[in-house]
């Protein structure tokens, strides 16, 4: 008891002049408030954003290039007032919501309560220096995949034929996804199309190494699918930030069936725009673009079809055009070929009775010419054997009998035979004695 | 690879696609046998439409397709 009271004695009468912590902070609050803390362009990098109430809640801190330690850090706020108009122009000049990790250009005024303490109040940002940021970082990422040589990657792996089995990366229940899949599978043509989900954080810091597990995922059954579709709905909630992100652009890059990025950004594009080896506005977009690439199959299937409907009848054609060129040539030519047979004919007959009738008169007169000679023959032969038979006739007519007895000698015959000796005739024989004029029989009286 | 001997059910997309594309080369060209027409142009109807069952589906595959994937969210959630 009496050490209290001790001490309060002793605090009554010894203790210096104070203020009260309120008295602090509006002399605090007062010197805060000075022209050179309003409104005054800041630049810095934007953490911990939240929109509560309306109101906009963010850190801004401003980082070291190189090493990445925080030099300085405030609390800001947007007000509901301020922020509709202010994030509506941020977005439509960057295409980019207002998000952690953008770096701004803001106007703040600094502002010290008594109560939460010193913050910024944003009246206005500069979306240039953000855009000119995002363009900066985005180059930076496309020069280190280059340098490492993956940045074309993807973009030159051919799109197989025909890309039906799709892998989609995207958030479930996500507007943008219901968009591809309706679209997808609405297809007036009825493609077979075949998709599954490979569920990923699409928004927000936690997005990048989401959708690099979801990539993983896909990679680990590459030889179930045709090709990868990243998607997420578009519109006002688009924040680029988290897919210009270096270790989601190199897988892209890198993974090994064709990507196709459908992110729902009309005005700007992100590091998977380039990297991947199709880029569309929005998910329908990107299912529109599948669709078409596999419609365009089913044209090349269809003119195939028509080309070979066209081959198949002009050779049919062709062929039977030919058969009754033929069919119409067969009578004619067989015309031909009976009427020049019987001109040769014709002609061989002609020649054939020149011919024969020149033999034949060279035969005539062979023979004619034979018939006189036999004729000359005969007659010369008929006249030698004639002269002959007159020789013959004078040799006959000098030695015969007659010419004989008329020289005077005569025959004598016995009973009809001549006799040539006188000891064939006995006494008392009969002999006739023929002479050349009569006959003397007479008596012999002695042989 | 020649393909002309495999069953059209065993080839790929891309095969059927390729010998479709040297059917219809022979069938163009001036040196088609008659004799092998009807066997060229029945090998052809069967990889075109293998070809195209395979890019589409039938409405009872369809249906069956979107069926499953209204059922994956909910079965999810």
């Amino acid at each position: 008891m009496e050490s209290f009271g001790n001490f309060q004695v002793e605090e009554v009468t010894s203790s210096p002049q104070a203020i009260s912590l309120r008295e602090l902070t509006s002399i605090v609050a007062h010197l805060v408030s000075d022209s050179s803390t309003r409104d005054r362009w800041v630049t810095a990098e934007i953490m911990d954003f939240a929109v509560r109430g309306g109101h906009c809640y963010m850190e801004l801190v401003d980082k070291d290039a190189d090493t990445g330690k925080t030099l300085a850090k405030l609390r800001a706020i947007i007000w509901a007032s301020v922020y509709p108009r202010m994030s509506a122009m941020f977005c439509a000049a960057t295409g980019q919501q207002l998000a952690s990790g953008l770096k701004v250009m803001v106007k703040v005024t600094v502002n010290f309560h008594s109560v939460f303490g010193i913050s910024a109040v944003i009246s206005d940002i500069d979306p240039g220096y953000t855009m000119g940021d995002l363009v900066r970082r985005r180059n930076m990422m496309i020069q280190q995949l280059k340098d490492e040589g993956i940045y074309d990657m993807n973009r030159s792996l051919p799109w197989p034929d025909p890309t039906l089995r799709i892998a989609v990366v995207s958030a479930r229940g996500a507007a943008g996804y219901g968009d591809f899949i309706h679209q997808l599978y609405s297809n007036p043509l009825r493609l077979r199309f075949t998709t599954r989900l490979f569920e990923a954080v699409m928004q927000g810091e936690r997005a990048p190494a989401s959708m690099v597990a979801a990539l993983g995922r896909i990679a680990a059954e590459a030889d179930e699918w045709d090709a990868v579709a990243i998607i997420r709905g578009g519109g006002a909630t688009s924040d680029l930030v988290s897919l210009d992100n270096y270790e989601l652009a190199s897988h892209v890059a890198q993974f090994p069936l064709p990507v196709i990025v459908g992110v729902g950004h009309e005005r700007d594009v992100t590091i998977l725009d380039y990297v991947a080896g199709m880029r569309v506005k929005t998910p329908t977009a990107a299912a529109e673009w599948l669709v078409g690439r596999a419609g365009a199959q089913l044209d090349g299937l269809r003119d195939i079809a028509t080309r070979l409907l066209r081959a198949v009848s002009d050779t049919l054609s062709g062929n039977s055009r030919q058969l009754s060129f033929y069919q119409g040539q067969i009578p004619v030519l067989a015309a031909g070929v009976s009427q020049r047979a019987a001109a040769r004919l014709q002609r061989y007959g002609v020649s054939l009775s020149a011919v024969a009738s020149g033999r034949i008169v060279r035969r005539l007169d062979g023979l004619s010419a034979m018939s006189d000679k036999i004729a000359m023959a005969v007659s010369t032969r008929v006249r030698t054997h004639a002269d002959r038979l007159d020789a013959a006739a004078t040799l006959l007519k000098v030695l015969s009998p007659e010419a004989t007895l008329k020289r005077g000698y005569s025959i004598t015959r016995i009973d009809g035979h001549s006799v040539t000796s006188a000891e064939d005739v006995p006494a008392g024989a009969t002999l006739v004695t023929t002479l050349a004029s009569g006959t003397i029989t007479s008596t012999v009286n002695q042989s | 690879m020649d393909t002309a001997k495999t069953p059209v059910d065993k080839l790929t997309y891309t095969q059927a696609l390729t010998e479709l594309e040297t059917i219809l080369r022979t069938l163009q060209s001036d040196s088609c046998d008659v004799d092998r027409l009807t066997e060229l142009t029945r090998r052809a109807a069967a990889l075109l439409s293998h070809c195209r069952s395979r890019l589409t589906a039938t409405d009872k595959e369809l249906r069956e397709i979107l069926d499953s994937l209204e059922a994956t969210p909910q079965a999810g959630e």
